[in-house]
């Protein structure tokens, strides 16, 4: 087809509704087709925004909404949102389609209805699901396209904006014109000016100089988004997924006052958690397509380089180089400190999560830590997409709320620290914690971390039972000794020769290192049978010289030989490799003595 | 649309009422009417079960009841009050009678009642509620399931109560008078808000053209007992990765009171959009909140002896019960993930199927829980075993001896929060009752609940005296314990005694007490080894060499056998006897007596013995019950002391020689059968290929021929 007769970016439900009317009139039939026979399912109108999105250049003028777009994208328009799903809100029920005369109407991706809705029977009730959306925890500045990272970002918007200007005169466009500067989200927030939202997750409030006025209740770094899905299988999106989704944003100021005048109603039942999260605060996103982010797709503009040998083997080098220094010089350190980086669960058999690699940094004490720790983690925050921090101390563990919890009154998911998307980073600093006694909130939450360590599991509360839910979290532990709250698989104690760095990275080498650490975690990975039979001897010959080994340290040996492996970018273990581990092994357990 | 005939359909469920009858052949219906009008009840179930076995069913009627309930109670409503009979019964007129009675000598007189809002509507003439049940075939559905597709259809769902109002009155027809012509104006509800009305529109006001003011009559009007819940998804209904989805459900009348928070149901009920009103009714167009109107609630039952098998689960345990081998494939198919421990698998299954309970005739109860001990090296899976054994049973609570709440294992007083009272709260023994109860860390067990716990495993009940309350409750739970070793490993170096920290009087309360050491060996380190690299390289489990049976036929299975009561046979007392004499001698002669053979130990062997035949599905105990009875107590045994064996310096094939030898010249005899020879060893815990090697040794030696065929050993006289 030529190019869309409507403007999916500005005028997206235009399109929709272009393609609604063809699909019911389509090849010229009569009588054309009752809109039932959809069943909500999809009638092209995906297909066009697939053509638009990836065909053409569509993607990249799509803005991605925050904060800072939010203050000028029009509602009824096309964005992108990336985020993680933080709950699921269940169905709800939508008249999809309905006679408004003679013509079929659809309300397909739409908050309120374009033309009047009689009471007519003549109605399509389709559903569609409720997904609420955050920001993912803990995210990276480097992941964001910021203007100032892409300076090539802003012109492209400013150019939008000046398109999009042109084109209000759109007989479609809903909202009136001139309105660009301050929009109806900007109008109804000024109006009541709320406080930010509670609910911010990592506590990591940042000053609010650069928050316009205006701004007051969206969180600089927190703008939820409630996610209306359409056409896709249940099973396609799950909890805790970080997502980009590209849809409609709707803004409706009539619905907005409804909400707040709904206080007569809400102790009844119905207060479905749309009450609690009123439009100004949480914007809507009719999502027209979705797809899941991996960490490849936070590089900005990521050429899709295949992994060549020499290529790893140098950024490897250079990597290590730097885990080294960062490390004051200590290699055995920074060696396994790689290894847990690449670390990533590759399955789940029985209770096992095969490819876990937690690290526990012992030796250190407040004064090193301070040190290390901080250099680590700004290490780890130019080289991860998702990176945490937990400081255990006593009061910590017996007040935070590391567990998701589901809260009944409002039917709410409420989230909690341990709530991570796949690939998270978490750093746990044991060394604050000082003798005293749990309470029970202490306990459990003792019980989360051991759970989350060993099993890559974490227990959310539902109040009447549990649910388990699967999470693959790279742990790095500092302690002093060896921490029993958080039984990490290894622990290497920490010997820096030296406590000055002195390298700072230049931006390209970060890039590269984030693409490495990236692409060279998803290898696969294969054991051929000669060296199995060598891996196997040297288990059974290990374990009967030192009773004390166990299935997991078999375990933790072989997810060690893939993660070497691995960082050298290949794909199947090698007799040296192998060597490799034990003697890493070795010069661990001398360390140990 | 359809045109459909509705009156044609009421004609249908007239006859259905008054011609239907049961398997008893009672006009059921008639029966409930008759009640009814007696006063006696007030609810009428209509069962779509029998609307299905009714004689002159008519398909599509049933589908259309399915399909559109809501008006479909209306119609049956409607034929039942064309089909009330007269009250046989005198009962005193309450308001709401003279109330009618008034009102039909008024509706006689008034006779310009062609103003359909002065016309009685029939709901207040009722003093009955219809509601129609689905039929309980089948599997309900999980809440995800219900679609759009659904709406104001009868659906019947699963789930978990979470939130619960207080009933409320819901006004179902509002009554008003009117201050100038005094009629009796009804106005019909149907959302929970309602707009009132003000204006007299009777025919007598209008033609006069006054707007006569009405006034709400409370006493007249029709209020129906409402309740709102909120049911959520069980847990085992939930996709990986997602979130329980929840629903609102409405009771209203005799319906309410009846879901508690925490209650796990099923319900089945019409799946309805909630109409909006006023304000709301702007957006209704568009968006659409749903409820579940609750038609009928059924409670799930938790014990095994309520348990109700399914469709094709009698067929398939009448299958399984049919496989000589279902012992063995049932012990196999617990924790089916944990690798080998077949013995101490078979006595976890004996714990889920129980001894019957006995109460002798002077009062004195004989408990038939089996009471297991599971002691061992930290890493031997002992809490993953005890775990799966809970998921099993359908009751069963797991816990640990430092358990986090405050009241403990056994029971607590403690003073409520909002009334200031002492209420009684039972711990996990008690939550336990006609289940299991798992222990673990059972040694680091409180000394209170140490000493309780004796009372609970012998007694049953857990008696309370604080604070003014003195009551004891009932605690007939199996317990399973699962403890450590007093120095966290086994020292074998030590004695038992020492090495398990628990008194003797506590462990002379399990049945069996069976101790798993992660022994040395180059064999199963070989095996341990290539499990874990076939796992990293495959990323699954091995294959078990066979498909273990689901838990729910596990469950079925299990609960089907405890409804038997075997007993034990008079011609098999005796040879418990001696074998129970043979134990306490040998024990007597040994100069350290690891076991405390009591009389205890006796009930122990008829218990796990009773629990064999009931999984034989069996009346009564036979001798094969016994000695695999006393083989798993010997191997359970074994396990405490098999390196004192080694000590008495007698090797395997030796002792089993010299066992063979003893039991032939006890009997007199010089034949021995194989299959005779095979049960005296295992009784002693050794194993088939251990006398196999020992037959093929001693016939060399000449001391014994074996028949090539049958392996019956013959002596050699010497």
């Amino acid at each position: 087809m030529g190019g869309p007769p409507y403007d999916c970016l500005a005028n997206p439900l235009g399109a929709v509704r272009l393609t609604f009317e063809k699909a019911i009139w389509s090849e010229s039939e009569t009588p054309p087709i009752h809109p039932s026979a959809f069943n909500g399912k999809d009638w092209g109108a995906l297909e066009l925004f697939r053509h638009f999105l990836f065909q053409g250049s569509g993607l990249s003028q799509v803005p991605i909404l925050n904060p800072k777009t939010l203050r000028w994208v029009q509602p009824n328009s096309l964005v992108r949102y990336r985020g993680m799903i933080q709950d699921m809100l269940g169905n709800e029920f939508y008249a999809g389609a309905y006679k408004d005369g003679n013509l079929w109407r659809t309300n397909k991706f739409m908050d309120v209805s374009q033309y009047p809705m009689g009471s007519s029977p003549d109605m399509c009730i389709w559903e569609r699901r409720l997904l609420y959306c955050v920001p993912v925890p803990g995210q990276s500045s480097w992941t964001e396209p910021s203007s100032e990272m892409e300076p090539n970002w802003s012109s492209q918007t400013r150019e939008k904006r000046r398109r999009m200007d042109d084109e209000d005169d759109d007989p479609m466009d809903l909202v009136p014109d001139d309105e660009i500067k301050s929009s109806p989200i900007t109008k109804k927030m000024r109006e009541d000016g709320l406080p930010s939202p509670s609910q911010s997750m990592d506590a990591k409030t940042t000053s609010s100089s650069s928050i316009t006025s205006t701004f007051q209740s969206v969180d600089k770094d927190n703008l939820p988004c409630l996610v209306k899905i359409y056409d896709s299988p249940e099973s396609e999106l799950k909890l805790n997924d970080v997502f980009e989704f590209i849809g409609v944003l709707t803004f409706d100021s009539e619905l907005a006052v409804e909400k707040d005048d709904n206080d007569e109603l809400s102790n009844s039942f119905y207060d479905d958690a749309l009450v609690h999260l009123p439009p100004n605060k949480v914007p809507r996103l009719h999502c027209l397509i979705h797809r899941k982010l991996a960490v490849q797709d936070f590089l900005p503009g990521s050429p899709i380089i295949e992994p060549k040998p020499h290529l790893v083997k140098e950024t490897r080098e250079a990597l290590f180089r730097h885990l080294t220094a960062v490390l004051g010089n200590d290699e055995v350190a920074a060696h396994f400190v790689l290894l847990h980086l690449l670390s990533k669960v590759h399955a789940r058999v029985d209770d096992v999560a095969v490819g876990k690699l937690s690290l526990n940094l012992t030796g250190l004490n407040k004064e090193s830590v301070s040190v290390f720790g901080t250099r680590l983690s700004d290490t780890f925050k130019n080289l991860l997409p998702f990176t945490n921090c937990m400081p255990l101390t006593l009061e910590y563990l017996n007040t935070a709320s590391l567990a998701p919890k589901k809260d009944y009154q409002a039917n709410r998911l409420v989230p909690g620290v341990l709530q991570l998307p796949e690939g998270s980073h978490l750093m746990v600093d044991e060394t604050q914690l000082e003798s005293g006694s749990l309470n029970s909130t202490g306990i459990e939450n003792t019980k989360l971390l051991k759970n989350l360590i060993e099993f890559q599991k974490v227990e959310y509360d539902f109040q009447y039972y549990k649910v388990e839910m699967a999470t693959d979290v790279q742990l790095l532990i500092f302690s002093e000794g060896k921490s029993n709250i958080v039984p990490a698989d290894v622990s290497v104690p920490f010997q820096p020769s030296c406590l000055e760095s002195t390298e700072i990275p230049v931006a390209e080498a970060l890039e590269a290192w984030r693409w490495y650490l990236a692409t060279v975690r998803s290898l696969p990975h294969s054991i051929g049978s000669e060296i199995q039979k060598v891996v196997e001897d040297d288990l059974v010959a290990a374990r009967q010289t030192d009773r004390s080994l166990g299935s997991r340290d078999f375990s933790r040996w072989l997810t060690m030989a893939r993660l070497i492996s691995s960082s050298f970018g290949e794909t199947s273990l090698s007799k040296e490799h192998w060597e490799m581990v034990k003697e890493m092994e070795r010069l661990r357990r001398e360390r140990l003595k | 649309m359809k045109d459909l005939n509705f009156d044609a359909d009421k004609a249908v469920a007239k006859d259905f009422i008054s011609n239907f009858a049961d398997a008893n052949g009672d006009a059921k219906y008639m029966d409930i009417l008759q009640e009814v009008a007696n006063r006696k009840i007030k609810a009428v179930q209509i069962d779509l079960e029998d609307l299905f076995n009714y004689k002159d069913l008519d398909e599509e009627f049933l589908k259309r009841v399915t399909e559109n309930t809501r008006r479909y109670i209306e119609i049956f409503a409607g034929a039942i009050d064309e089909l009330l009979p007269e009250p046989t019964e005198a009962f005193h007129d309450d308001d709401h009678d003279i109330l009618m009675t008034q009102r039909a000598e008024d509706a006689t007189n008034n006779t310009d009642g062609s103003d359909p809002r002065q016309k009685m509507p029939p709901e207040i003439k009722r003093y009955y509620e219809v509601y129609i049940r689905a039929p309980s075939k089948g599997r309900p559905f999980t809440i995800r399931e219900v679609k759009a597709s659904y709406i104001g259809q009868l659906v019947r769902i699963s789930g978990i109560v979470t939130r619960c109002s207080d009933v409320k009155p819901l006004m179902q027809v509002a009554v008003y008078t009117c201050e100038e012509c005094g009629c009796e104006i009804y106005q019909d509800v149907t959302a929970r808000v309602f707009m009132p009305l003000y204006e007299c529109p009777s025919r007598r006001c209008s033609v006069n053209r006054k707007k006569g003011n009405l006034i709400l009559q409370l006493r007249a009007s029709k209020f129906l007992k409402f309740q709102e819940a909120k049911i959520q998804e069980l847990a085992e209904h939930v996709p990986k990765g997602h979130i329980p989805r929840s629903m609102t459900v409405h009771f209203r009348g005799e319906m309410t009171r009846k879901v508690a928070p925490g209650d796990v149901v099923e319900l089945s009920g019409i799946f309805l959009p909630i109409p909006y009103t006023g304000f709301r009714a702007m957006r209704a167009g568009l968006v659409a909140d749903t409820y579940l109107e609750a038609m009928s609630v059924t409670h799930f039952k938790k014990k095994y002896e309520e348990y109700e098998l399914r469709g094709d689960e009698e067929e398939q345990i009448a299958r399984l019960a049919e496989d000589g081998d279902i012992y063995n494939k049932l012990a196999r198919s617990l924790a089916p993930e944990i690798y080998g421990h077949e013995d101490v698998k078979k006595a976890l299954l004996l714990l889920l199927v129980g001894a019957p309970h006995r109460k002798l005739k002077d009062g004195m109860k004989i408990r038939g829980d089996l009471h297991i001990c599971l002691m061992g090296d930290p890493g031997v899976a002992k809490s993953q075993l005890l775990k799966h054994i809970i998921n099993v049973a359908p009751r069963g609570v797991y816990t640990t001896g430092r358990g986090s709440s405050g009241v403990g294992l056994t029971a607590a007083v403690q003073k409520d929060p909002v009334t200031n009272e002492m209420v009684l709260e039972g711990g996990a023994l008690v939550l336990a009752d006609m289940g299991i109860c798992a222990i673990d860390e059972f040694d680091k067990m409180d000394e209170s609940d140490r000493t309780a716990i004796h009372e609970v495993m012998e007694q049953q009940t857990v008696s309370i005296a604080k604070a003014g309350i003195t009551t004891s409750l009932n605690a007939r739970t199996a317990v399973l314990a699962a403890a450590n070793p007093a120095w966290g490993r086994y020292d074998l170096r030590r004695t038992p005694a020492e090495n398990i920290n628990l008194p003797p009087a506590l462990l002379s309360r399990f049945d069996i007490l069976w101790l798993i050491l992660d022994r040395a060996d180059m064999d199963s380190d070989l095996e341990m080894a290539r499990h874990v690299v076939y796992v990293h390289q495959n990323k699954e489990s091995p294959a078990l060499g066979f498909t273990p049976l689901e838990p729910s036929v596990l469950r079925a299975y299990i609960s089907a056998a405890r409804r038997l009561s075997p007993y034990v046979p008079k011609e098999l007392e005796e040879y418990i006897a001696t074998a129970y004499s043979s134990i306490r001698q040998e024990e007597a002669k040994s100069s350290t007596p690891h076991s405390y053979t009591t009389v205890r130990t006796l009930l122990s062997i008829l218990r796990i013995s009773a629990a064999l035949a009931r999984l034989r599905f069996s009346e009564t105990v036979a001798q094969s019950d016994v000695d695999e009875a006393l083989r798993l107590m010997q191997m359970s045994k074994f396990s405490l002391y098999s390196d004192d064996r080694q000590k008495s310096g007698l090797d395997a094939i030796s002792d089993i020689y010299s066992i063979l030898r003893d039991e032939a010249a006890r009997a007199n005899k010089m034949d021995v059968s194989y299959a005779h020879a095979l049960n005296w060893i295992s009784r002693k815990g050794y194993s088939e290929a251990q006398l196999k090697e020992c037959l093929e040794e001693y016939a060399a030696l000449n001391v014994w021929q074996i028949h090539p065929h049958t392996f019956d050993i013959r002596f050699i006289d010497a």
